[in-house]
């Protein structure tokens, strides 16, 4: 009995779901939208005969299939958009308005009558709106859909975007990135923003380290050629204003853009698609084999002006200052050059400017592949700026130098920190600090730490500024006295000869005991590294090991360093000998430069060497 | 495999009744299911949209056919005639074998099998057996001319523009 | 056979209608025992089963009417399908389109979509839950070894069926997990990488591998499937019907201990016309008369009208069966009619989401690849497909048989709930416990 009622129940069941679906399949939203739009018609119809085919006419998806631009699109907004092109129902709200008419996308009037220059039976609307040709309902086809990746152009946000840029992603403004899809001259009136958004693109750097193709050829970062394809203007505007917001490891700096300029380079990234409809395959191959590296403008030759004024002009052109600072304008993210003539010399400035990883190993500025001729103006404009400041008190040289790295507080947090490798020192680490002697740090301030971003201030600095600076630092940031530690026992230089079998035994020891933080490579990039403050050391910076004494390295390895991750090893086992093999395979890392060759000549052979096994 | 007379075996005498009520809406509403199911794959079956070429489309506007004209799109298979301020749009299609009719000064001809047709698309000679077709052409808002092949129209009815 | 039988002719137009009913039902709606029974073997499609089952073979508590559900699930599966095929191309550059259009143009189009893959979904887990039934109960001893096979085999492709259809939208869904679940067909030790490769017909997932998974999909695979089936349901006639216990069997008036049932079933129960053999082994028997349908392999051939434990299948049988389908039926509309089969976006071959996971059957596997590669994607697996497969001959002892956890039988099950736990544990980690980079997260 049981079996009968469940069975009745279930059938009825569905029944019920078989009626339901069935009747919802009549319930679409563009029906009404038509059967409105058929019966304005029908009331705004003069002839009997215009009456007689609205009458006849029934609801029906519309669509409109695009075959001459790039892969085919079917475009099915008609559908509930039926007005758009029925110039009578100007004055209706959405959908049954009609798409308005502009002498700015080219439309032309005549006898009161407007023409479309893109007429909708050619282009489609999709090509300019984006959105889901193929959708019938809101949601889908304005691509509010958070799996469609092109939702309307400015007019339709997905739930996921964040909602502190939502608002500033809406704006007719941002299908200018599809107009430029054909319109692709340099400065086509009807794309401002594209145009804008190429300046900036120049201006800020940008270019330096991303490539597009036709435009630039940066390696650093991704290529952009086609970025707009894949990514939502929400991410391009993101990852803009704030790259680690989305990827925890990029090195992109956060540069300092207002809403109007990242609006720009949104639009002009998100034009960018890797096809042009507009330039045949030809066209496009023309472009690559000619690379333009620079838009017309920049670097253009100033015949007759001297090698210093040229560089000054440079600098402003490429925007070095969109990373730098140099006097008042600052980019917030590597070095103030504003003394660059007392703190670097020629040599080190031409050999930087070609590669400028062969003076600072980890260094993030890209290579720009400028002439030789623009290299020599820049450094004669930079070795120009020879006025040191004239602070007076230590505080003041704090400011006014170090806390741009160092941080104001002294955290080693400064504008500029996550952009320099190694990361600057934080001085309010008092176990570090007071634990090591202060010629240390005298002769880092007169010296600089080679490797490093930390710069010579011999001649920007008199002896007192320097000494006022310190005592400032350990007054205000370390605010504790220094420590006098016992005597440690380590040999002024490496008792252990430097022999193939020495270096063997260091590697094999290093193998074991150090690539957890160090890395494997020794390049400081261990697993543990990311989780250390401060990172370990990069035994392959060569300026940096080069530098240092045979006496530190035993004392750091022997002891320890205070202050940091790096514990005593000899605590854990190994002998002077070991530490003298250990010394001996990081040397072998870092060969001297025999004799001292031609500055400049193939720096990369010195820092990248490659990792005997 | 269902029977939806199905009815109960022999019980006893009190359950039957309630047996059968039970059987009866089961029955009711599997088979009636399975009537909506098929109707529904029916609607299924029917495309709502094509993927082929467009059977409504924009050809331009009016003063794009001077009068007099007979131009043929072969593309689209259709004849827009113009007759002074009258125009039609007249198929290509051979009512034959479907091959595409040319257009002659006296009409239309077909390659294949030689059928004639005069300038309104009247068979005059060969094996077609029907007079060409005449589709619905009408103005649209947009002031560009509309023809729709799934409309057919009384042969010599024109749109006056 | 019977008088029933003998279409009652009539002449004359008004008779027309009831001549072509009588002509297609043999059978007018049974009234007494003997009708029963002809209803059962003169309609083609109620054929396959006995005129008359074991009420235990009936009870709802002992089957759970999983099998008929693959069963019934696999002919959803088939209707949809084929529905779903007049619209779908496989071809790279249109498969996401034409997902688009079910969704959006096509009348019904997202509904049977919903239907397919949910039924699909639940195809797979109802197969596996009916292969725990057939275990847990002991119902793979012999004679009905062979048949077990047959059901782990079904398993597989019920396995292959669902991962081949996975592929067919052309989402980052699809794309991805069919990337990462060949991956791990790569890892087989020798064949591996050329098995990917006929999979794949190419070094990556595309086009060919579109085309391929799709030939799998609608022909190979559902004829395969359709052919074990149909053993697998034959078998089950022949090896006398579900299994149950021997007390089952029992004649009234039999000692309810009857002899140990291989005896029984290891001598087909041949009767001829003559009654002499089965007279002397029953009184009861005498004087009756066996048809062919009597050369049946089995612990008992039921015939005649003993009371004993069964029932006649019409109605009993069909009723329960029918429900079963239209329960089956019901649930996989009310899933349909809430939940939306998942469209991601279109495939992206340089951006794989994070974390890219397999389809859920297959997440086991890839929580066990995340451990080892070979181990988890191709050794345990092997061996447990292996193993499933020697289990009815290495488990012959005749204990337990046709009922839930058999006290006689604690050692086997307890393995069997251990290793089915194991995998849909590894399931549930592999699907809401793991996240980007395959990190182990909270779902909450």
């Amino acid at each position: 009995m049981s079996t009968r009622l469940s069975l009745a129940i279930a059938s009825l069941v569905v029944l019920v779901v078989h009626g339901i679906v069935f009747y919802d399949q009549f319930l679409n939203r563009w029906e009404k939208h038509q059967t409105a739009y058929l019966e304005q018609a029908r009331s705004l119809a003069k002839t009997d005969a215009e009456r007689q085919s609205i009458d006849a006419a029934k609801p029906r998806i519309e669509q409109i299939i695009v075959t001459q631009f790039g892969e085919s699109r079917v475009d099915r907004c008609t559908t509930c958009h039926i007005a758009s092109d029925d110039p009578r129902f100007q004055a209706y709200s959405q959908p049954l308005h009609t798409h308005s008419y502009s002498a700015s996308l080219g439309d032309i009037e005549k006898n009161g009558r407007w023409e479309r220059r893109h007429k909708f039976s050619d282009f489609g609307c999709t090509i300019c709106h984006d959105g889901q040709g193929r959708g019938l309902d809101t949601f889908y086809a304005h691509g509010e859909d958070e799996n469609w990746p092109q939702p309307l152009l400015g007019f339709a946000t997905q739930a996921n975007w964040k909602p502190a840029y939502k608002a500033k992603l809406t704006g007719a403004e941002y299908m200018q990135s599809n107009c430029a899809q054909c319109h692709t001259e340099d400065s086509f009136a009807g794309t401002p923003l594209v145009t804008r958004g190429r300046q900036l693109f120049f201006e800020k750097g940008c270019y330096g380290c991303h490539r597009i193709q036709g435009l630039s050829h940066g390696t650093l970062g991704p290529d952009l050629t086609e970025v707009g394809k894949r990514w939502r203007i929400d991410y391009l505007w993101g990852h803009t204003v704030n790259p680690r917001d989305y990827s925890a490891v990029s090195f992109m700096p956060k540069f300092d853009l207002n809403d109007d300029e990242i609006k720009a380079l949104v639009v002009f990234l998100k034009s960018r698609k890797g096809m042009n409809f507009a330039e045949t395959t030809m066209d496009q191959y023309r472009a690559k084999l000619q690379q333009t590296s620079l838009p017309a403008g920049v670097g253009a030759n100033a015949d007759n002006t001297p090698s210093a004024a040229r560089g000054e002009q440079l600098i402003a052109q490429r925007s070095c200052t969109a990373c730098h600072r140099l006097g008042d304008k600052d980019g917030h993210i590597s070095p103030d050059l504003s003394y660059e003539g007392l703190i670097r010399d020629d040599n080190w400035l031409m050999a930087h400017f070609k590669e400028p990883r062969s003076r600072i190993p980890d260094s993030i500025m890209p290579v720009f592949g400028f002439s030789e001729g623009d290299y020599r103006s820049i450094t004669d404009s930079l070795l120009s700026r020879k006025t040191p400041p004239n602070f007076k008190t230590g505080e003041e040289t704090y400011k006014g130098l170090c806390a741009r790295c160092h941080g104001e507080k002294g955290d080693g947090k400064g504008v500029t920190y996550l952009y320099l490798d190694p990361a600057p020192r934080d001085l309010t680490k008092a176990a570090f600090m007071t634990t090591k002697p202060e010629e240390r740090f005298l002769t880092s301030l007169k010296e600089g730490v080679p490797g490093t971003s930390m710069p010579p201030w011999e001649r920007v600095l008199t002896d007192q500024q320097r000494k006022d600076v310190l005592d400032y630092v350990f007054k205000t940031f370390v605010k504790e006295s220094r420590r006098e530690l016992k005597e440690r026992k380590v040999p002024e230089t490496n008792p252990v000869a430097f022999t193939p079998e020495s270096v063997n035994a260091g590697e094999q020891i290093f193998l074991q005991r150090c690539t957890g933080c160090h890395g494997r490579k020794s390049d400081g990039k261990g697993p543990n590294s990311l989780d250390i403050s401060p990172r370990p050391r990069n035994l392959r910076n060569s300026a940096f090991i080069n530098h240092t004494t045979d006496k530190r390295l035993f004392t750091s390895i022997t002891y320890g360093v205070e202050g940091t991750a790096m514990p005593s090893w000899m605590d854990y086992g190994l002998t002077q000998t070991d530490i003298g093999n250990l010394i001996n395979f990081i040397r072998s890392l870092n060969p001297k430069p025999a004799a001292a060759p031609a500055e400049g000549k193939s720096p990369k052979l010195t820092s990248r060497l490659t990792v005997r096994r | 495999m269902k029977n939806p007379a199905k009815s109960a075996p022999d019980g006893a005498p009190e359950d039957v009744n309630r047996r059968k009520l039970l059987s009866w809406l089961s029955g009711f509403g599997l088979f009636g299911s399975a009537v909506i199911a098929a109707l529904a794959n029916l609607i299924f079956i029917k495309p709502r949209v094509t993927y082929g070429a467009p059977n409504r489309f924009s050809i331009g506007k009016p003063e794009d056919f001077p009068p007099g004209a007979r131009i043929a799109l072969d593309t689209r298979r259709v004849c827009i005639v113009r007759d002074g301020d009258s125009l039609a749009a007249i198929s290509t299609t051979c009512t034959h074998l479907g091959c595409i009719v040319a257009v002659s000064e006296t009409g239309f001809a077909c390659p294949c099998h030689g059928s004639h047709y005069d300038q309104d698309g009247n068979v005059t000679g060969g094996p077609a057996p029907r007079a060409l077709s005449w589709y619905q052409l009408t103005l649209a808002p947009n002031g560009e001319l509309v023809v729709d092949k799934d409309n057919e129209i009384e042969a010599g009815k024109y749109l006056k523009v | 056979m019977s008088t029933q039988t003998v279409t009652r002719s009539r002449d004359g137009w008004l008779a027309l209608p009831g001549n072509i009913w009588r002509s297609v039902f043999r059978n007018p709606l049974p009234d007494s025992d003997l009708g029963r029974a002809s209803t059962s073997f003169t309609n083609f499609f109620l054929h396959i089963h006995p005129v008359k089952v074991s009420r235990h073979s009936l009870k709802a508590t002992y089957t759970f009417g999983l099998g008929l559900m693959s069963a019934f699930l696999f002919l959803i599966l088939t209707v949809t399908g084929v529905l779903l095929m007049f619209y779908y191309v496989p071809s790279t550059t249109q498969a996401y389109d034409r997902m688009l259009d079910l969704r959006g143009t096509v009348a019904f189009g997202i509904f049977l979509r919903n239907m397919h893959r949910w039924s699909a979904h639940a195809m797979v887990a109802v197969v596996f839950l009916h292969m725990c039934r057939v275990f847990l109960t002991g119902a793979y001893k012999p004679p009905r070894e062979f048949n077990w096979v047959l059901g782990v085999l079904l398993l597989l492709v019920t396995f292959f069926m669902s991962f081949t259809g996975y592929l067919l939208p052309w989402d980052q869904l699809a794309f991805w997990a069919i990337t990462v679940g060949t991956s791990i067909a790569g890892y087989a030790p020798f064949v591996g990488k050329d098995v990917r490769f006929l999979l794949l017909g190419d070094s990556t997932v595309g086009q060919e591998a579109l085309l391929r998974f799709y030939v799998l999909h609608v022909a190979v695979l559902p004829i395969v499937l359709t052919m074990l089936a149909t053993i697998h349901f034959w078998r089950i006639r022949k090896d006398g019907g579900l299994a149950r216990p021997p007390e089952e069997d029992a004649l009234p008036g039999e000692s309810s201990t009857p002899g140990p049932m291989e005896v029984v079933s290891a001598a087909p129960v041949v009767m001829a016309t003559s009654a002499g053999a089965a007279a002397a082994a029953k009184p009861l028997l005498e004087r009756k008369q066996y048809g062919i349908q009597g050369l049946v392999r089995g612990p008992i051939t039921k015939v005649g009208n003993i009371s004993d434990r069964s029932k006649f299948s019409w109605p009993s049988l069909f009723q329960a069966e029918l429900l079963v389908f239209v329960i089956t039926v019901a649930a996989i509309l009310v899933v349909s009619l809430f939940f939306n089969a998942p469209l991601e976006e279109p495939v992206n071959a340089m951006h794989p989401p994070n974390p890219a996971k397999a389809p859920w059957y297959f997440l086991g596997l890839q929580e066990m690849v995340s451990y080892s590669a070979f181990w988890g994607g191709v050794g345990i697996p092997t061996i447990e497909v292996l193993i499933l497969l020697l289990v009815p001959y290495l488990d012959r002892k005749q204990v337990g048989v046709g009922r839930w956890f058999a006290k006689e039988r604690l050692l086997p099950n307890t393995l069997f709930i251990t290793f089915a736990v194991l995998n849909v544990v590894l399931m549930v980690i592999g699907t809401f416990f793991r996240g980007a980079n395959w990190e182990f997260v909270s779902p909450w």
